[in-house]
């Protein structure tokens, strides 16, 4: 049995730097051409709907913006400890606020959770409405993408680059409106 | 004396809910509502192409990513006047309702049943005792000794460990926990269980939106959905057959487990059907559009003002006139600049940050208005508003579960307790049988349509010179959900989001009058303020969701909640 691996770009791509996770998922998904049992997703800003994107299958890759006292693009990864070490907000407030941590928990008791976990963290620099990837974070996504193949390595997956046309992404810059077609 | 809790939740999304009470003589006596970060999104709507609106808008927020893409493409359409094929309505409605299934679901046991369920008291339970107990309540199959042990034996494992995990945070053994062991320990088998049939409902989304959790088969004008019945890669009978099933399975969890569960529940915790009512201003917009025009619906909308259920006002359809011109937001306790409520077609947004300030400005939630006064919104809202006008599918399952409640409790258990607390819940529960039973008939009505030989799915879009205005609004799972766009020459010029928890999380406007959740809290007891489980299981029922989140992760675990006492 192949190991089943999920492959999860986390963040808004509204905001900024929060967007660097779906755009490593589009880039991989629109360069790569990975074994069956490879699944990418743009899985946005979840809450404890990640649950079910992270049950019944053996491996987890993120991808996700983080803040942390490095410097602006810097590549970090974690692993299920690093990310478990500190537990779920005391109080939840807010029901559908971002839900790693308790999410891996939940799944976990249910028996369903992933064995292996790895988090390639990127040091965001802005959070600005509209304002798209800043160049230090753009250029970290492609180590992100080293980084996210030498975890398929280790896990006994395979993948082979296409030949495709650059990615370039749907969000951002703003496309050509429709034009108004009669005149009143 | 009076103490000032404030509940702030620090985690690593900056935007959050806040919520501020005063506690004289272990009851509220004053409270307040704010979020604590402004975004901005819909700004970036603006000079875009309406065709794409939503797939923007369906990034709001991460959990009710299809409600934000639905609601765009309404507007869009309600503002070109482009009607939907039959067809197109069908699938949204199913693709609407699994979601909405999945998210009630998700949110009874994820997310607010462990403020009633006593974790720690369940490796006390006799399985055995439990397993009897259910039989006498439900048909379900799955709450075997067995199935029930096993769910205990994860507990003591987790307990065991002494590492809590997800258990870590919940305030256990407080005196307001009063389930048996045996209810605590069926309740949290049903918490495991229910990971499986949300996952299920969230399947039909994907097959019938292609992706999930952006849905990628919207339109304006309708669906991309190529429907072929013979063609496994398009949606055929064997790909419709699947979802069919799935649904059968999600509305069998429904009937005999949620809605039991949370009537038992209820039966078991009778005092809070007389606490948390606050605002009695309900209002719900009619949804499931059963024709190409939107001319019938389903579910029924209306308004009703003061309490006074006899006085509902019905809405006719989901842009209904009344609606349309009923609604302003007031800035008055609000971050932002301005004087006067604006209507949201002329809806302005200049931020204007203060320090937290109760009598002044506290919020980065504006106070949505309909007529002048704050609304509930949100299932009980819907289920008060159906019921009223004696919608049938309605009273069918709210008077089924209120004798469910009253046989469990021995009382009589009315319409009028729905005002509460438990309402909400028992609302939700209610919303999510009709939901399940409609989407048997919707789905019929696809397949009856496609039998026709009707394949049409999309009707283009004309765009015209000069301006136009729309509102596109869907009843979510949170409650009414409203977006407003104005399109000038084929562009965006204009576009405001009213969402459904700006509604019950809206601070107090010019009048000084409060918003749902901060009225909801009044009087509310708290036996130790320290720990004020009273307040969560208030705010948890109106199933909030401020997070239309920057979600960067922080590894340094600063996601801490401060319970501050004063």
């Amino acid at each position: 049995m192949k190991k089943k691996i999920t492959i999860g770009g986390i963040g808004s791509i509204l905001l900024g730097d929060d967007g660097v996770g779906p755009y490593v998922a589009g880039i991989l998904q629109a360069s790569y051409h990975f074994d069956e049992c490879v699944t990418v997703a743009d899985l946005g800003t979840p809450g404890l709907d990640l649950v079910a994107h992270l049950s019944g299958i053996d491996a987890l890759i993120l991808i996700d913006s983080v803040k942390n006292q490095d410097p602006p693009g810097t590549v970090t990864l974690y692993r299920k400890e690093d990310i478990l070490r500190h537990c779920p907000a005391p109080v939840r407030m807010d029901p559908h606020s971002p839900a790693l941590s308790e999410s891996l928990l939940i799944a976990e008791l249910a028996g369903e959770g992933p064995q292996n976990i790895l988090l390639i963290g990127i040091t965001g620099e802005q959070y600005h409405a509209g304002a798209g990837l800043s160049a230090a974070v753009r250029q970290a996504a492609d180590r992100s993408i080293l980084e996210v193949l030498a975890e398929l390595d280790r896990l006994n997956a395979s993948y082979s680059k296409l030949q495709a046309a650059p990615f370039s992404v749907w969000w951002n810059p703003m496309t050509e409106p429709a034009r108004a077609t009669s005149q009143v | 004396m009076s103490k000032r809790i404030t509940i702030d939740p620090i985690t690593r999304i900056e935007g959050h809910l806040r919520i501020d009470v005063e506690v004289e003589n272990y009851a509220v006596s004053n409270a307040w509502a704010s979020c604590t970060m402004w975004r901005g999104i819909e700004t970036i709507l603006r000079d875009r192409d309406p065709r794409d609106a939503w797939m923007f808008t369906q990034r709001f927020c991460g959990v009710c990513t299809t409600v934000h893409a639905m609601a765009s493409v309404r507007a869009v359409e309600d503002a070109l006047k482009l009607p939907v094929p039959a067809n197109a309505q069908y699938i949204r409605n199913l693709i609407l309702i699994a979601h909405a299934l999945h998210d009630h679901i998700v949110h009874f046991y994820q997310l607010s049943a462990l403020d009633w369920v006593d974790i720690l008291q369940i490796p006390k339970a006799d399985p055995a005792a439990a397993s009897k107990l259910a039989e006498g309540l439900s048909p379900w199959t799955r709450n075997s000794r067995n199935e029930l042990k096993a769910a205990q034996d994860k507990v003591k494992a987790v307990a065991a460990s002494g590492q809590l995990g997800i258990f870590q945070n919940g305030y256990w053994g407080h005196p307001a926990m009063r389930l048996s062991p045996e209810v605590n320990l069926l309740a949290f088998t049903h918490y495991i269980q229910a990971l499986e049939y949300q996952r299920k409902a969230l399947q039909v989304v994907g097959m019938l939106g292609s992706k999930t959790p952006h849905i990628q088969n919207l339109l304006v004008g309708g669906v991309a959905n190529a429907i072929d019945l013979d063609n496994q890669s398009a949606l055929g009978m064997d790909k419709l057959e699947q979802i069919r099933i799935l649904l059968n399975e999600v509305a069998r969890f429904i009937n005999e487990v949620y809605l039991v569960d949370v009537c038992a529940v209820a039966a078991m915790y009778p005092e809070w059907f007389k606490i948390g009512s606050g605002v009695m201003n309900y209002l719900a917009v009619p949804d499931l559009p059963l024709d190409s025009n939107a001319a019938t619906y389903d579910l029924p909308g209306g308004d009703i003002m003061q309490g006074n259920v006899g006085g509902i006002q019905p809405f006719k359809t989901a842009s209904d006139l009344v609606f349309r011109e009923s609604v302003t937001e007031d800035v008055t306790h609000a971050y932002y600049q301005g004087e006067k409520p604006l209507h949201p077609w002329v809806g302005e947004t200049e931020p204007q940050f203060t320090e937290w300030d109760g009598e002044k400005k506290y919020s980065w939630v504006k106070g949505p208005r309909y007529k002048g006064q704050p609304m509930q919104v949100g299932p009980l809202a819907q289920v008060l508003i159906g019921y009223a006008q004696g919608h049938p599918l309605t009273r069918k399952y709210a008077d089924l579960a209120l004798g469910q409640v009253s046989a469990i409790a021995r009382v009589n258990a009315t319409p009028a307790l729905l005002h509460s607390t438990l309402g909400r819940h028992a609302a939700r529960a209610i919303r999510a049988a009709m939901l399940a039973e409609l989407a048997q008939k919707h789905w019929q009505l696809l397949v009856d349509n496609i039998a026709k030989g009707d394949l049409t799915v999309r009707n283009e879009p004309v765009f015209p010179f000069g301006e136009s205005e729309g509102v596109g609004t869907h009843e979510a799972p949170r409650g009414t959900l409203s977006h407003w766009v104005v399109i000038q020459h084929g562009k965006i010029k204009n576009y405001q989001a009213v969402v459904p928890s700006t509604w019950n999380a809206s601070p107090r406007d010019e009048s000084g009058t409060r918003g749902p959740y901060e009225a909801s809290l009044l009087h509310t007891p708290l036996a130790r303020p320290e720990e004020p489980l009273e307040v969560l299981r208030t705010v948890h029922s109106f199933d909030p969701c401020m997070a239309c989140a920057c979600h960067a992760f922080d590894p340094s675990g600063r996601q801490i909640a401060r319970v501050k006492v004063l």
